[in-house]
C-alpha cells in the first residue's frame, strides 16, 4: 500500500473529535498531545513536511506560552495568554484541517458527501472552493514576480516596511483573478454534469478499511481520555 | 442535429457579444468553424449548445434551440452533459482532480457509471487518445498541452455526440496543435459534430466543413473552407481573420533602429529543481531590437524570460549591460515583463495611480505623457479591472515606461487575440522598438513573430540553441 488513505467520512469525523478535544482541552499539555497525534496522523498519510512543520511551530508556541505563565507580570500575562487562548484552541484544528485538504481528492470528497447524502448546493461550492485553494499556490509565484518587477518586496520585511501597499499588491491580483477562476471551474463542472443527482460513482474506491477503524478509534480515545484528566 | 431557430440572446448587464436572429442547422458529423472578431458571439454561440445560455449565464433568449431534439432552455445541465462535450481555453482551470485518472473519470463519475466501467472507459480513453503516458499523473506537473489533453480525454470518455471546443489552441505550442488536429480527425471519423471558435485558421482548414463567420453578433457569411482559403488577404484582415495557411504568412519588415545600448549574455545557463535548462547561452541584443523567443512548450521559454529580468534565481554566467555586469537586483530595475495574463501585474485603483505605484518620487508629467502615447489618457479616473484586455497590457507597458525600464520581456502577448488585435499589439512593440528599447517576445504566435521581430532565439530541448535570422 502506497500511503495510509482514508475514507474521507473519517476525517471528517477526525475533524470532528479534533475539534472537540481541543475546545473541551482541559491543559496545555494535553493540547500539545493531540498535535502530536495529528502530527502521526499526517506522518501516516506520508505528509512529512506539514507534520515536521506544524509540531516544530506548536512546540515554539507550547515552551512560550509556559515562559510567559512563569515569568512575566499580572497584567502582561493577562493580555498574552488570551490571546495565547484563542491559538492554542484554533491551531490543532487548522494543523488537521490542512492535512485532511491536502490529502483529499475532490471526486472522493464529492462521492463521499454523496454517501452520506449531504445536499448538492453545499457540497457542489464547497468543492470549487477545495479546488480553487491549489490555484492561489500559482498565482501567488505571479504576483510574486509582478511585486518585484515594480520594486515591492513579497516578503515579511517589505511588509513591515509599508503594509498598506504590500498586502494591497497581494489582494487585489489575488481578488480579479479569483472570480474568473472561480467562474470557470464551475464551468468547467456543470458542462461535465456534476449537477446529476444520480449517486455519483467514484474511480478510486472509497470504503471503511482497518486503517478508517484504527484512527478513528485513536482519536475518540483521546478525546474520552481529556474527559478523566 | 443542432437547430437554431431565430435565436437572438443578450447577457444581463452587458450590451455587447449577445446574437441576433441566428438559423442554422448543423448536420450530424459536420465540422463547423465559428470565426470572427474577439466578442463577436462566437462564444456565445457555443453556450446556447452545451447549455451554459441560459442556465449558468443569465440573459435574455429568444428562439429554440435544439440539440438531438432536446430543447436546450428546457433541458437540465446534467443531461446535456451526456450529449455535448465542452472543452475551453484556459487549461489551468479545466480541473477538478489533482491527478490526470480521476480527472479523465470526472464526466463520467457524475454520470454515475459502475466502478468497472468506469476503470475500463479511463483505459479506453488513454488508449484511443495515446495518452498512456500521463496516465497517474499529478496534473501541476504537466505542461499546458498536456492539460488540454486531459481536459479532452475528460470529455472523450462521455462519448458525447456534439463536441464543442472554444479556443483550444491559444495556449498550444505548433507541435500540440497537430495532435488536436489529429483528434479532431479521429472525431470526425467516429461520426461526431465538432463546433470550434478559434481565431487560429491555419490548422483547421482541411478539417472543417464550413465556417461561419459572426459579426457584432449576426451571422454574416458562411464560407466552405476552399472559399475562405482564396479569400484575398487584404478582404480576410478587412475580416479580421488570421491567416489561413502559415505558408501565407507575409514577413513586414520590422522598423529596425539599432541603438547604442548592448545587453549581453555570457555562458549564461538556468537550473530549476536541479534540471539545467538551458546551457551556455552566448546572447547579445542591442536596443531598438525586438527578438522573439521561440520553442516548444516545456522548453525553457518562461525560465528565459525570468532569466532577463532578475526573477531567476538559479543561473550561472553573467549578464552585462553595456560591458557592465548586473546582477539580479540590477536586470530587476533595468526590466519589465508584460505577463500572459496581466491581472497579475496591476495593483492600483485607478489608471494613473498604477502608472506611479512603488515609485519614490513619481515624474507626474512623464506619467501622463505616456499614458498619453499609448492612448490610455481618457481612462485616467478608471480602475484597471474595467479596461479590456487590450487596454490592460498598455497599462503593463506604459507601468515599464514610466518606471524608466529600458528591457521589455513580453509572454505569449497574442494568445487568443483575433487580427485586428495582434496588429495592435505589433504595433505597440514596434513603437517600442523606435524607442530604442530592448524587447523580448515569447510566443508561439508563429504569424505574430513574422509582424514583429527582427530576430528570432530558438530553444530546443537537445542543447542546441539557434539563433535565426528572420529570412530562413
Amino acid at each position: 500500500m502506497s500511503a495510509f488513505s482514508l475514507d474521507p467520512r473519517t476525517k471528517l469525523f477526525l475533524l470532528i473529535a479534533s475539534v472537540l478535544s481541543a475546545t473541551m482541552a482541559p491543559n496545555l499539555t494535553y493540547e500539545l498531545g493531540l498535535v502530536l497525534l495529528i502530527a502521526v496522523f499526517a506522518l501516516s498519510c506520508k505528509k512529512t513536511r506539514t507534520a515536521l512543520l506544524g509540531t516544530v511551530v506548536y512546540v515554539i508556541l507550547y515552551l512560550l506560552t509556559n515562559a510567559v505563565v512563569i515569568n512575566a507580570g499580572e497584567s502582561v500575562q493577562a493580555v498574552l495568554l488570551a490571546f495565547f487562548g484563542l491559538i492554542h484552541k484554533v491551531y490543532p484544528c487548522g494543523f488537521i484541517g490542512v492535512v485532511i485538504i491536502g490529502t483529499t481528492k475532490i471526486s472522493e470528497f464529492l462521492s463521499a458527501m454523496n454517501k452520506l447524502h449531504a445536499p448538492k448546493s453545499f457540497t457542489i461550492p464547497f468543492a470549487i472552493m477545495l479546488r480553487y485553494i491549489p490555484t492561489i499556490r500559482e498565482d501567488w509565484h505571479f504576483i510574486k514576480d509582478a511585486m518585484r518587477l515594480r520594486d515591492v518586496s513579497p516578503n515579511i520585511k517589505g511588509l513591515l516596511r509599508r503594509p498598506a501597499m504590500t498586502l494591497e499588491c497581494v489582494y487585489v491580483p489575488l481578488m480579479m483573478t479569483a472570480s474568473k477562476a472561480a467562474d470557470e471551474l464551475s464551468i468547467a463542472s456543470v458542462t461535465r454534469g456534476i449537477e446529476n443527482p444520480m449517486a455519483r460513482t467514484c474511480y478510486t474506491e472509497i470504503r471503511f478499511r482497518i486503517s478508517d477503524v484504527l484512527a478513528a478509534s485513536c482519536f475518540l480515545a483521546y478525546f474520552i481520555l481529556g474527559r478523566f484528566l | 442535429m443542432i437547430k437554431f431557430e431565430n435565436v437572438s440572446y443578450s447577457y444581463t448587464g452587458n450590451n455587447s457579444e449577445g446574437l441576433e436572429g441566428i438559423n442554422l442547422t448543423i448536420g450530424d458529423g459536420e465540422c463547423i468553424l465559428l470565426c470572427g472578431r474577439s466578442g463577436c458571439g462566437k462564444t456565445t454561440f457555443t453556450r446556447m449548445v452545451n447549455g451554459l445560455i441560459p442556465h449558468f449565464f443569465p440573459g435574455e433568449l429568444s428562439g429554440r434551440v435544439l440539440v438531438n431534439g432536446m430543447e436546450i432552455s428546457k433541458t437540465p445541465m446534467y443531461q446535456i452533459a451526456g450529449q455535448v462535450g465542452s472543452v475551453f481555453q484556459n487549461p489551468r482551470t479545466q480541473f477538478f482532480n489533482t491527478d490526470t485518472d480521476s480527472e479523465i473519470a470526472f464526466g463520467i463519475e457524475n454520470a454515475a457509471l459502475p466502478i468497472d466501467e468506469l476503470r475500463s472507459r479511463v483505459k479506453q480513453t488513454e488508449r484511443d487518445l495515446n495518452i498512456e503516458v500521463l496516465a497517474g499523473r499529478s496534473i501541476f506537473e504537466l505542461s499546458g498541452g498536456e492539460k488540454q489533453k486531459i481536459a479532452f480525454a475528460s470529455v472523450y470518455a462521455m462519448n458525447p455526440n456534439i463536441y464543442l471546443l472554444d479556443e483550444p489552441s491559444s495556449n498550444l505550442d505548433i507541435d500540440a496543435i497537430e495532435e488536436l488536429k489529429d483528434t479532431l480527425r479521429r472525431l470526425k471519423k467516429q461520426g461526431k459534430t465538432i463546433l470550434v471558435a478559434e481565431h487560429r485558421l491555419y490548422y483547421l482548414m482541411d478539417v472543417i466543413d464550413r465556417a461561419v463567420y459572426f459579426e457584432n453578433g449576426r451571422m454574416e457569411h458562411i464560407y466552405s473552407p476552399d472559399k475562405l482559403m482564396v479569400l484575398p488577404a487584404t478582404e480576410r484582415e478587412k475580416l479580421g481573420l488570421r491567416a489561413t495557411g502559415l505558408s501565407d504568412i507575409e514577413l513586414s519588415q520590422a522598423q529596425e533602429k539599432p541603438g547604442n545600448s548592448v545587453l549581453k549574455l555570457k555562458n549564461v545557463s538556468v537550473h530549476y529543481k536541479k534540471n539545467k535548462i538551458l546551457k551556455n547561452l552566448n546572447f547579445s541584443a542591442k536596443s531598438g531590437e525586438v527578438i522573439g523567443i521561440i520553442g516548444h512548450n516545456g522548453v525553457g521559454k518562461t525560465s528565459f524570460s525570468r532569466t532577463i529580468c532578475g526573477l531567476h534565481k538559479e543561473l550561472t554566467g553573467q549578464i552585462t549591460m553595456n560591458d557592465v555586469p548586473l546582477n539580479r537586483n540590477a536586470l530587476m530595475k533595468q526590466s519589465y515583463l508584460v505577463m500572459q495574463d496581466v491581472n497579475y501585474q496591476l495593483f492600483a485603483e485607478s489608471v494613473e495611480k498604477e502608472c506611479t505605484i512603488g515609485i519614490k518620487e513619481p515624474d507626474m508629467e512623464l506619467a501622463r505623457s505616456v499614458l498619453q502615447e499609448l492612448e490610455l489618457s481618457s481612462f485616467l479616473q478608471h480602475h484597471p479591472n474595467t479596461l479590456s484586455g487590450g487596454q490592460k497590457q498598455r497599462l503593463a507597458v506604459a507601468v515599464s515606461m514610466v518606471s524608466g525600464k529600458e528591457i521589455l520581456v513580453f509572454d505569449e502577448p497574442t494568445s487568443g487575440l483575433d487580427y485586428d488585435n495582434m496588429m495592435r499589439v505589433a504595433r505597440l512593440i514596434n513603437r517600442l522598438a523606435l524607442m530604442e528599447k530592448i524587447v523580448f517576445i515569447a510566443t508561439h504566435d508563429l504569424e505574430f513573430v513574422c509582424q514583429t521581430c527582427s530576430r528570432v532565439l530558438y530553444l530546443d530541448e537537445e542543447e542546441r540553441q539557434y539563433e535565426k535570422r528572420k529570412s530562413n
